[in-house]
């Protein structure tokens, strides 16, 4: 397979701050979905901006369809498909004539335009509501038309920034059949970055995990869950008494323990079959467990075991909360 | 970049017709100047109640306009085509602020079609103004008195010129659009450019009254152009040698500010569509 991104070293420094991303070197085989993962601030956006055109590169290289970003960025403009983090559509405008906009000013011929506008909106369920202006739409009616804007002109790689960010579950559930709908009915290539795990779980063929604007680890879901070598204990004891790192060490199944004050991270490959024995144990050393819990693999605690720290105290970190307590979008840029 | 232009154009004045408060409300403005200004301004005031509304000993020094409302009607519609253009660029610092920009950005169309489709937005926008306007004038009590020969010539005349101001304007507020990044760095450009504009331009008061420094820079403020241009068409159903002349004078003037104000625009706005 060819890939329809290659990127290496890619490097942007704001000045006089520090470096937002750091030397990232990625590839995105064509027809996949390709997904950023990480906290707010680790630099995803900024990635997507440099290969939309929007950002400079301040060093390394960057091939979008083959074309030099840096160097040709009107080439890469006629392949790609953007759907940036807020919805850029016109209120005052009707959904079609959104749809429309898009296609002339991407020259799609007018004929071909008015037919495949129709197939877009029937594609997100939106044909009924095509005549209705944008401003009576729904967040997820908005955001579907806004996926659609994107793809009027049929490129061959469409870049979606926070997809569903803001939206409730079940609206975000519908998104992600269509994005994936895109992606394995049309063909279409997608770079996408997202704070969300689940949804870089449900989507990407390939999940890359940023931090502190660099590419900490690549690969499928299911190989990224899998290098977690199992599933993870949790098990917090009273106060008092021996350490047990080292004696639940000796646990023939148990492959790593970290100990934080009372409570023991314990990685094991089946958690079901071997609690009844840690507890046991635990027990005859007349130690009372006041806690338990286990979790099976997640992209969770692959960011957690990647960077140390999980992903939402990673965003906590980066003070990016409203009064409302949501997280806020926007990156720095 | 034609074609997309128009788009981008058409794109705004759309949303524009189904919400016309703004340009409705710019338009209206024309009355308050015509009516307050043009009432407690008025230069006949100062001299008897019942000459009505006859400038007296000032007429020739006000063009030879029958009363102060025919003097100060081609300066608002200069003033109406400032302040127009001037605000209705919001709508391009929204479309930065909302993302869209970036949207074209990335798109495959010249970066100068999103500055032009933003210069025949605001010409349009200001173009349904002027007759307005205009209208306002004719119909107020003691207003415009347009010249007894004034015909479809002349009408084709003053609303080419405000045209060509509407043009000088939107080529320069289009590009200060663009380049600002918030509401309050936009609004605090234009307050601080639109003033200049107005005070130092004939539209309430002929050069003849201004004091010797300022009278260069009023001379070359394009509201001055465009607002004597006009008065030239509507005091006389023809002109004289002299005045066709000072018409034309004023015409040329006119290109020149429109060419450097475009050449600004467009200069800015490159600087703000770049990758940065």
């Amino acid at each position: 397979m060819s890939s329809i991104i290659e990127v290496e070293g890619l490097t942007k420094t704001f000045p006089p701050s520090a470096r937002v991303v750091d030397g990232v070197s990625f590839s995105v085989a064509e027809g996949t979905v390709f997904s950023l993962l990480g906290p707010n601030g680790a630099g995803k956006t900024t990635i997507i901006r440099m290969l939309t055109t929007l950002t400079s590169i301040t060093e390394g290289k960057a091939l979008v369809g083959g074309h030099d970003v840096g160097k040709d960025p009107a080439a890469v403009r006629n392949l790609i498909g953007v759907v940036p983090q807020e919805v850029t559509l016109d209120n005052e405008l009707k959904g079609i004539e959104n749809l429309l906009l898009a296609a002339k000013l991407h020259h799609v011929p007018k004929v071909v335009a008015g037919k495949r506008a129709k197939e877009l909106l029937r594609l997100v369920d939106l044909e009924e509501s095509e005549n209705n202006r944008v401003s009576t739409y729904s967040g997820g009616m908005k955001r579907r038309l806004q996926l659609v804007t994107a793809i009027v002109h049929e490129p061959r790689i469409l870049f979606l920034d926070e997809p569903t960010v803001g939206l409730d579950i079940q609206t975000r559930t519908r998104i992600w059949d269509y994005i994936r709908g895109l992606n394995r009915e049309q063909g279409l290539s997608i770079f996408m970055t997202t704070h969300y795990l689940e949804e870089a779980d449900k989507l990407s063929d390939v999940v890359a995990i940023m931090d502190r604007g660099g590419i900490r680890l690549a690969g499928s879901p299911a190989d990224l869950k899998d290098s977690l070598q199992g599933d993870v204990l949790t098990i917090s004891v009273e106060d008092g008494g021996e350490d047990l790192a080292g004696f639940l060490r000796s646990i023939p199944s148990v492959t790593e323990v970290t100990r934080t004050d009372h409570s023991y991270r314990i990685k094991l490959p089946k958690v079901e079959s071997a609690l009844p024995e840690i507890i046991t144990s635990v027990a005859s050393k007349g130690l009372r467990i006041i806690e338990t819990s286990f979790s099976k693999p997640s992209l969770d605690q692959v960011f957690l075991e990647v960077t140390g720290r999980s992903m939402r105290d990673a965003e906590e970190g980066n003070g990016n909360y409203d009064r409302f307590g949501n997280v806020h979008a926007r990156e720095t840029r | 970049m034609i074609s997309e232009s128009v788009a981008l154009g058409r794109r705004a004045l759309t949303k524009w017709i189904r919400n016309p408060f703004a340009v409705v409300v710019t338009s209206i403005q024309a009355l308050f100047w015509l009516t307050l200004f043009g009432g407690s301004f008025n230069p006949a005031n100062a001299f008897t109640s019942s000459s009505g509304g006859s400038l007296g000993p000032l007429q020739q020094a006000f063009g030879g306009a029958p009363n102060y409302i025919t003097f100060l009607a081609p300066g608002v519609i200069g003033l109406v085509a400032l302040t127009g253009m001037s605000f209705m660029g919001v709508d391009l610092v929204f479309d930065r602020i909302n993302g869209y920009l970036d949207v074209l950005r990335a798109s495959p169309i010249p970066r100068t079609s999103i500055y032009f489709g933003g210069v025949i937005q605001n010409i349009a926008k200001g173009m349904v103004a002027a007759p307005i306007t205009f209208v306002i004038a004719l119909v107020i009590p003691n207003g415009l008195k347009v010249s007894d020969g004034f015909g479809v010539l002349n009408v084709i005349g003053v609303f080419s010129i405000v045209a060509a101001l509407t043009a000088v304007f939107a080529t320069l507020f289009t590009g200060i659009a663009i380049s600002t990044k918030s509401t309050d760095s936009f609004f605090a450009a234009i307050n601080f450019l639109t003033f200049p504009f107005m005070f130092t331009s004939s539209a309430f008061f002929p050069l003849s009254f201004f004091p010797g420094w300022l009278k260069p820079v009023a001379q070359a403020n394009p509201i001055t152009l465009a607002s004597d241009a006009m008065r030239l068409l509507i005091l006389n159903s023809t002109l004289s040698a002299s005045q066709a002349q000072s018409l034309l004078g004023d015409l040329a003037g006119l290109a020149v500010v429109g060419v450097l104000f475009a050449a600004l625009g467009i200069a800015m706005a490159r600087n703000a569509l770049k990758a940065r």
